[in-house]
């Protein structure tokens, strides 16, 4: 901020602090009440990237889907994408159609999850509970088709692991049946209850031209009334068969965002009811061989925060020579960042928490040197080299 | 003369005094949390006593068990003082509070203009716990303080409307006239019912309750005002809380319901009658101040005072006149 003003004085919100129990750091400056400048500092390494470079193809499956614990099963499936686009094999149709049914289930946990924490952070908490109680049908769907509520361990190189038998299916609509009535109540809540309007309308404005500038991605760019939605701009498994929205507001606010995302609760339900109707028969999984071909690719998807991206290099061995991982979360922080600037301090966690912010979900590679003003991007090879340099000073 | 003052001193520290006040007050968060934590369908407090009634209890032990922290840069006595000061000033207060009236007609401390006394001392807890939190020296601390007085802005012109309307219908400055007077008069109870509505969104601000925990929200502050207080300090100060709540439910039973003054139960002594009757009304004030808290969001701090001061000021002056005209009628 060039012109500051004297009253103003700093505050820390996280790592510890209890709305935000994630390792980030937000420094936020203050002028009474108005926040006036924001400075995150994100400090999360767990060298994942450069654990997949000393296993097998199908070890990282299991390293992919511990990324994160919300959307565990996006990791594995762009990850298992990826391989197979080096592989040129594609998975069979029926292994197609199950990757959408749980991908779209992990959206609807993730999303009904999202809505429990904003009530949590506007200090509604009844709506909390409720909604997290609902969201038990959900998981106990996951826990149902793969054994597991959290890291579901469905997908392969060449397929997934498991089919969903007609009985499951029965379940799932039943299942989806209760959610859909269950989010009326909520949605009805969320849209009427004066006092939650009160918080989150006209909150975290954010135009459309800087959203698009600043890279966001997901629900938080969908709320601006930009419609970029991977499932729907560069379909991936049985994407481009089932007919759905992508839903859009253009109110640019924390309403807009509560709406994207109880939008997107509904599609996802359509979507997964379609694809349990037109699932085709036949083979879940193909055989694939253990070592890749040297060759590089780039693969994509829509996680419940946003675009997934994943870089995979193969170099003829059982290994991959890199993989890079690009998540949504990351995406974010600079444009939640200038959405938080003007508004209240009460205003925090309900602004930081609508970008849905998950900290396992970033990724760590840019230079700014404020001091100097300078910006620079580094390749694999150099910040290697600066690494050995650095570490050997020390 | 020996036995009268044996019996001042039973009433002042064991019955309707201090132990007693302070059992009721862990009962009541016992209530508050369970009524609380079933309308949100969870369980709430399940394993220390019976359906878990002792948990307050085993709460407050363990808070004075932990340790005292007391950092560098606090005023050393403001801070000591302050959970001192809010047990001693929110217990003085209930003193003035008919309850169970054994020895004589109304409250043990009664006498004629306590009402305006009750009121200084609902107003002296927050400017005690903002000294607290200004004592504290801490960020967040200082913030919840200065969100206590805005919030005191706020509330308190309603709040000393809404209590001193009933003392206008009755002619009284005496909360145990005043809940005698609207005990044998249901009209009159009738015509009170805005300002009871108004004195209880008050006191959910008072005590710092959804949607009005903005001093202490959580999620924003950390812990408001008190985020520097450990140990024995917070034990005290989150026992006020309860004795606050006793406080609020208590007096709002007793200036718009009548309190423990109500017509007798037959084939039991009027005391224990009196008894039932005044724990019936509280209990009934509190779960209502429980529910409060289960169905909104909390406010921001400028929409909080908007609030007050656009609707809550304007319904207690207008329910004023009323009574006025009612007086003027002979209706009351």
């Amino acid at each position: 901020m060039s012109a500051e003003p004297k009253t103003a004085y700093e505050i820390p919100v996280g790592p510890q602090h209890p709305a935000l129990k994630e390792p980030i750091l937000l420094m936020f400056k203050v002028d009474g009440d108005t926040i006036v400048d924001v400075w995150p500092r994100i400090y999360t390494h767990r060298g994942i990237e450069k654990a997949t470079e000393s296993r097998n193809y199908i070890q990282n499956i299991y390293l992919c889907e511990r990324v994160c614990g919300i959307c565990s099963f996006i990791h594995t499936l762009i990850y298992s994408q990826g391989v197979e686009q080096l592989l040129g094999v594609e998975a069979p149709p029926r292994a197609r159609y199950i990757r959408v049914i749980i991908a779209e289930l992990e959206r609807l946990h993730s999303h009904t999850l999202w809505v429990g924490v904003a009530a949590h952070e506007l200090g509604f908490d009844t709506l909390f509970y409720y909604v997290w109680r609902d969201r038990e049908v959900i998981m106990d769907l996951l826990e149902l088709i793969s054994g597991n509520r959290v890291n579901y361990a469905m997908n392969s190189v060449g397929g997934v692991r498991r089919d969903i038998s007609p009985e499951t299916a029965d379940k799932i609509r039943k299942g989806m049946k209760i959610v859909k009535e269950r989010m009326d109540v909520y949605a009805d809540v969320l849209l009427k209850e004066r006092t939650i309007r009160k918080r989150v309308v006209d909150v975290g404005k954010l135009s459309p031209h800087r959203a698009v500038d600043l890279c966001a991605a997901g629900p938080t760019l969908r709320m601006t009334g930009v419609k970029r939605d991977v499932r729907a701009d560069d379909p991936y498994q049985a994407y481009d068969e089932i007919p759905f929205n992508v839903i859009t507001y253009s109110t640019c606010d924390v309403l807009a965002q509560v709406l994207v995302r109880v939008g997107e609760v509904y599609e996802s339900i359509s979507i997964i009811n379609y694809a349990l109707d037109h699932m085709p028969s036949g083979p879940i999984r193909v055989k694939v061989p253990m070592a890749v071909p040297p060759n590089e690719t780039v693969s994509r998807g829509e996680a419940p925060r946003g675009e997934l991206f994943y870089y995979v290099k193969s170099n003829g061995t059982d290994k991959p020579e890199r993989v890079k991982i690009r998540t949504p979360t990351h995406a974010n922080i600079p444009a939640v960042c200038e959405m938080l600037i003007g508004y209240h301090i009460a205003d925090i966690p309900i602004i930081f928490a609508g970008i849905d912010p998950c900290m396992s979900c970033t990724a760590r590679c840019a230079f700014i040197d404020v001091d100097k003003n300078k910006k620079w991007i580094w390749n694999h090879e150099k910040l290697r080299r600066y690494g050995i340099k650095w570490y050997g000073k020390v | 003369m020996v036995w009268e003052g044996l019996a001042a001193t039973i009433e002042l520290l064991i019955f309707p005094g201090i132990i007693f006040i302070l059992w009721l007050s862990l009962l009541y968060e016992w209530l508050d949390r369970k009524f609380y934590a079933k309308l949100q369908n969870r369980y709430g407090p399940l394993h220390t006593g019976a359906k878990g009634c002792c948990q307050p209890f085993a709460d407050f032990v363990k808070l004075l068990s932990k340790e005292d922290i007391t950092p560098m840069a606090v005023d050393r006595v403001l801070f000591t003082l302050t959970p001192i000061l809010l047990l001693g000033l929110s217990l003085t207060a209930l003193f003035y509070v008919p309850m169970v009236p054994i020895l004589r007609n109304e409250a043990f401390a009664a006498f004629d203009g306590d009402l305006i006394y009750v009121i200084f001392l609902l107003t002296m807890i927050v400017v005690v716990k903002f000294l607290g939190a200004w004592a504290s020296t801490n960020r967040f601390s200082a913030i919840g303080g200065m969100r206590l007085l805005f919030q005191l802005i706020g509330y308190e012109i309603p709040l000393a409307v809404a209590l001193l309307t009933p003392a206008l219908a009755t002619g009284s400055l005496n909360i145990s006239k005043i809940a005698q007077t609207v005990g044998s008069n249901i009209v009159l109870a009738i015509a009170l019912l805005p300002v009871l509505a108004i004195a209880i969104i008050c006191f959910q601000a008072e005590l710092e309750r959804v949607p009005f925990d903005i001093p202490e929200a959580e999620q924003e502050i950390v812990a408001g005002w008190l985020t520097e207080f450990s140990g024995r300090k917070l034990a005290l100060i989150r026992l006020s809380f309860d004795v606050e709540l006793v406080l609020a439910s208590t007096l709002v039973a007793a200036l718009f319901l009548g309190g423990p003054y109500s017509p007798a139960i037959p084939y039991i002594p009027v005391q224990v009658s009196y008894f039932l009757w005044f724990l019936f009304k509280a209990t009934i004030v509190l779960l209502v101040l429980s529910n409060i808290r289960t169905l909104y969001a909390r406010l921001r701090i400028d929409q909080m005072v908007h609030f007050a001061w656009k609707n809550l000021t304007i319904i207690g002056l207008l329910e004023i006149i009323l009574v006025e005209a009612l007086l003027a009628g002979g209706i009351i």
